[in-house]
Order: structure tokens, then C-alpha cells, then sequence
């Protein structure tokens, strides 16, 4: 029973949701739209499903001393802090507690926004920035070290690259003004013969894992193991 | 012999140091080059150049979070600067949850711009007469769904709490049938989604602005017409940074034209140490394969 009530509903909605795009009747789009609405509830349950789950997680870490348990410390006290300031503070510090500290460096009165904002500005941005920032760094490491012309296929990709790395950024057009049309022709023919080959691929294989779904051959999704 | 294995080994370290340096020196010195705009960037230019601002708006989609910011906050600048100098109504969202702030900060720093060079009350931008930031719905997809029959049913608040419905742009623009062209500025494959909802299902136009990295994927999608241009990459901004700005004698920064020399060196820097690898590899093959 556990079982068969969710694969019956996966089969019944997923064959009605399958038919109603072939018909724009009134109807049919209002069945549509409340599909969309229990969609968003579903999801809220989703999210309070995800944040306990998370918290269950690295509360067990620690409790169990795993490997970097420490870092769940930071993730513990992050969303803490993060969920008391958003739901006093609100995004930009006009929620019920609109605290606002202010620090004096030198002459400047510095005055802090308790709100979402301020660590947004902060704290996730310029992180998010050095993470990223670091790639190039690893990127061209990585470049140097793998860019070899060791076979047939790997001197056409090393050649490619040059190309295209030179025909996008503005220089390129400097060491000859048909490089950037070059490396616009790599990107046109060559690079989207293989992206529709491997968008087809993916297309057929969603297909046929919904099929699979709603048929009920496939049952990863019920968890639960066998 | 040492020379060339040398070359094969050049330590990470002064790998990068050597890519720090060719970033930051142009960034501190930086010099002109010409902008050579390419043809899909022109394209989304103009479709953007082609809405009639009293018939559609533009909804412009901030889909991306502080980690692609430097490539893509450019792009996101210059298309609000290129719909607000047409007067084209816009509306603003995000569909990641990290997308408000970044978008917050570009309307702020825009609608600034250009309010402090208006003369009346017709030239300046007003919130819900002129622009409408709808913010992040928790479930996007079924936003995206939505706002083809109805954007105030998808958002019923925007992203300051007020009722969306009753926003004096919202009364003309009511569904996609309403808007010119959604472009999608994002640094993952969310821009191939909104051709598949947006664009197949409600038949609306929709343009893209990628990174680099990701703006491949999208090449299919370019050819078909399902997407009606893209800017791609810094590259890409600082030339719709250069149409806008030419076109409409602006006077804001333009991040991405100040990047173009950085990006350039950094280029060639890699290209370079490519090279050296390679000559490295060929000249002590001999050995190694003896």
C-alpha cells in the first residue's frame, strides 16, 4: 500500500498532466494551474524537510566527532544567526527589530543594518567572488600542465582552444581581424554539431527516464532501498 | 637538457603569479582597444532596439549569485541602461536565491543614474510607473508557468510587499503576450529553461546572457531562432556596454570595457605558457622516449 498509492499517483497525474498540454481548453488550464499551486506547497514542505535534515546532519557530526566536524559548528551557528536576522532584521532592516548598531572608526560613525542586506553585501558576495576568482588560477595551472600536443586529437583541441582564446577577448582582433570570425565559426559549426548531439542524447534520456517513472519500472525515487 | 625539462615544470606558484599579474597590472594601468561586437550581441540589441515601449515591456531575469557577479553584473547594467534610455518598461526577477541582492544593487545604481540627470518628473524613473522588481519566487518553474496567463497570479507581491496588481505598469503588462523580450542572465543552463516554458509554450522571445564558460550550451538554441540573441562572457558585455553607451550617450562606468584589457593579457599569458609547455614536451620527447 505504501507503495502502490505513490505510483498510482505518479501515473495518473503524469498522464494527465502529458494529455492537458495537448488540450488549451479553460478546463484543462484551470486543473493546470492548481497542479501549479499544490506544486508550491509541496515545495514548502520540501524546505522544511531540507533545513531539518541539514541540521540533523552536522548536529550528528559533532555528536559523532567525524572527519572536519568543526566546520559544522560554522554551518550550525551561520544558519542561527542568518535565520534570527532575517526574521527580526527583514532584508534591509525593517523587520520587527530594526536594531542598528553603530561603530566609530577614526571620525566616520559607521552605522551596521541589521537586516539580510548587510550580510549580503558583506560576507556572501565577497566570498563568492574569491571562490570564483580562484579558478583562474587553478584554470590556467591546469592549462599549462594539460594542454599537450601529444596525439592527433589532442594537437586539433589544443588548436581550437588557441583560437577560441584569442578570438574572444578584443586583442584578438589586433593580431588578425579574422580571428574573432574564426573563432565564431569554431563556436558556430564544430561546438554546436556536438552541443545539439548531446542535447538530443539528454532529451531522449529525460523522456525515457519519465516514462520510466511514471510506469513504475523506475523506483529510485521512493527511497527506501528494495 | 635541465632548460627544457625546466620548462615542463614551471612551478604552480609562478604559474600564478604570473596570471595574478597580468590581471591586476592592466586592471591598474589599463589601455584602449576597440570593441568588435559580435553578431549575436547585436542581435539582442536589436530586439531590444525594436520593442515598441508603449505595447511591451522587457523582463529581465538576474539569474546568477555573487560568484559570476563580475562577468554577468555588467551585462545586467547595460541592458537596464538600454531599456531605460528606450523608456521600455521593465520588470526585474531572479530565480536564485542568491539573485535579489545582486539585482537590487544594479536598479538601485541605474535608476540613481539616471534620476540625476532628470528635468521632470516624465524623464525620471518612478517605481511601478517605469520599472517593477518582482524578486524571487520560491518555486520557480511554476512562476515561469504562471506568468503566461497571469504575472500578478505568479508574483502577488513584488519584492517590497506591495500587491503587484495594483502597480500602475503591471495594469499594461499582464503576461508574456506583454512583454518584447526576456532575457535570462545566468552562469548555468537556466537560460535553456526559459526557452523550453517560455519560449516553446508561450512562443515569447528570449535572449540570454552567459558566461563564457556556459555560453556554448546555448549556440543550438541561437541557430534555431527559440533564442534571440546572447551576450556572452565579459567580451560580450563590454560590447553591449559599447552599443548602449554610443548609441544613447551615456556616461555611467562600464566594468566590463575597463576588464577588456585584464582579460586580453591574461589571455595571451596563458596562451603563452601553453607554448612554453609545449616546447618543453617536443624537445625532450627524444630523451624520454630513449
Amino acid at each position: 500500500m505504501q507503495r502502490t498509492i505513490p505510483l498510482m499517483i505518479v501515473l495518473i497525474i503524469g498522464i494527465a498532466m502529458l494529455i492537458q498540454f495537448f488540450i488549451p481548453h479553460k478546463i484543462s488550464k484551470e486543473i493546470y494551474m492548481n497542479f501549479l499551486d499544490w506544486l508550491g506547497i509541496i515545495a514548502s514542505f520540501a524546505l522544511v524537510l531540507g533545513l531539518g535534515s541539514l541540521i540533523n546532519h552536522h548536529i550528528d557530526k559533532i555528536q559523532r566527532k567525524r572527519e572536519h566536524w568543526q566546520y559544522s559548528w560554522v554551518t550550525l551557528i551561520s544558519i542561527l544567526i542568518v535565520a534570527i536576522i532575517g526574521l527580526f532584521g527583514g532584508m534591509e532592516g525593517k523587520g520587527p527589530l530594526p536594531v542598528q548598531p553603530q561603530i566609530m572608526i577614526g571620525n566616520k560613525l559607521i552605522v551596521i543594518k541589521y537586516s539580510i542586506q548587510t550580510i549580503y553585501d558583506n560576507i556572501i558576495t565577497p566570498l563568492g567572488g574569491t571562490m570564483f576568482a580562484l579558478l583562474a588560477f587553478f584554470m590556467s595551472s591546469a592549462a599549462y600542465r594539460a594542454f599537450r600536443a601529444r596525439t592527433f586529437e589532442a594537437t586539433l583541441l589544443l588548436i581550437a582552444a588557441f583560437i577560441v582564446m584569442v578570438g574572444v577577448v578584443p586583442i584578438g582582433y589586433y593580431i588578425s581581424p579574422k580571428l574573432p570570425h574564426l573563432a565564431q565559426w569554431i563556436m558556430d559549426v564544430p561546438n554546436t554539431a556536438s552541443k545539439r548531439g548531446i542535447l538530443f542524447g539528454v532529451g531522449l534520456g529525460v523522456a525515457a527516464t519519465s516514462l520510466k517513472i511514471m510506469l513504475g519500472i523506475e523506483r529510485n525515487w521512493l527511497g527506501g532501498g528494495k | 637538457m635541465k632548460f627544457w625539462e625546466y620548462l615542463l615544470k614551471i612551478d604552480r606558484r609562478i604559474v600564478f603569479l604570473l596570471v595574478g599579474l597580468s590581471v591586476l597590472i592592466p586592471l591598474i594601468f589599463p589601455f584602449r582597444i576597440k570593441t568588435n561586437v559580435m553578431p549575436y550581441t547585436q542581435k539582442l540589441f536589436d530586439v531590444i532596439e525594436e520593442i515598441d515601449p508603449e505595447a511591451q515591456g522587457i523582463l529581465i531575469s538576474a539569474d546568477y549569485d555573487p560568484q559570476t557577479m563580475p562577468e554577468l553584473h555588467p551585462m545586467f547594467i547595460a541592458l537596464l541602461r538600454h531599456a531605460f534610455a528606450r523608456k521600455i518598461p521593465v520588470l526585474v526577477m531572479t530565480s536564485y536565491i542568491q539573485g535579489p541582492g545582486l539585482a537590487k544593487q544594479g536598479l538601485d545604481q541605474v535608476t540613481k543614474e539616471f534620476n540625476s540627470q532628470a528635468m521632470t518628473n516624465a524623464d525620471s524613473l518612478i517605481y511601478g510607473r517605469d520599472y517593477v522588481f518582482l524578486g524571487f519566487p520560491p518555486l520557480w518553474l511554476a512562476a515561469v508557468l504562471r506568468m503566461g496567463s497571469d504575472i500578478s497570479q505568479a508574483f502577488p507581491a513584488d519584492y517590497y510587499k506591495n500587491r503587484t496588481a495594483s502597480l500602475e505598469m503591471m495594469k499594461k503588462i499582464k503576461n508574456y503576450n506583454d512583454i518584447g523580450i526576456i532575457v535570462s542572465i545566468a552562469g548555468s543552463a537556466i537560460p535553456q529553461s526559459w526557452v523550453v516554458y517560455a519560449n516553446t509554450r508561450f512562443g515569447v522571445k528570449v535572449g540570454s546572457g552567459a558566461t563564457a564558460v556556459t555560453a556554448p550550451d546555448f549556440y543550438p538554441f541561437l541557430q534555431t531562432g527559440q533564442m534571440s540573441g546572447m551576450i556572452a562572457g565579459l567580451k560580450g558585455a563590454s560590447e553591449y556596454e559599447y552599443l548602449v553607451h554610443t548609441k544613447y550617450n551615456l556616461t555611467g562606468p562600464t566594468p566590463a570595457t575597463k576588464g577588456m584589457s585584464s582579460q586580453s593579457i591574461a589571455h595571451l599569458t596563458i596562451l603563452i605558457l601553453v607554448v612554453i609547455g609545449n616546447i618543453g614536451y617536443f624537445a625532450t620527447r627524444r630523451t624520454r622516449e630513449s
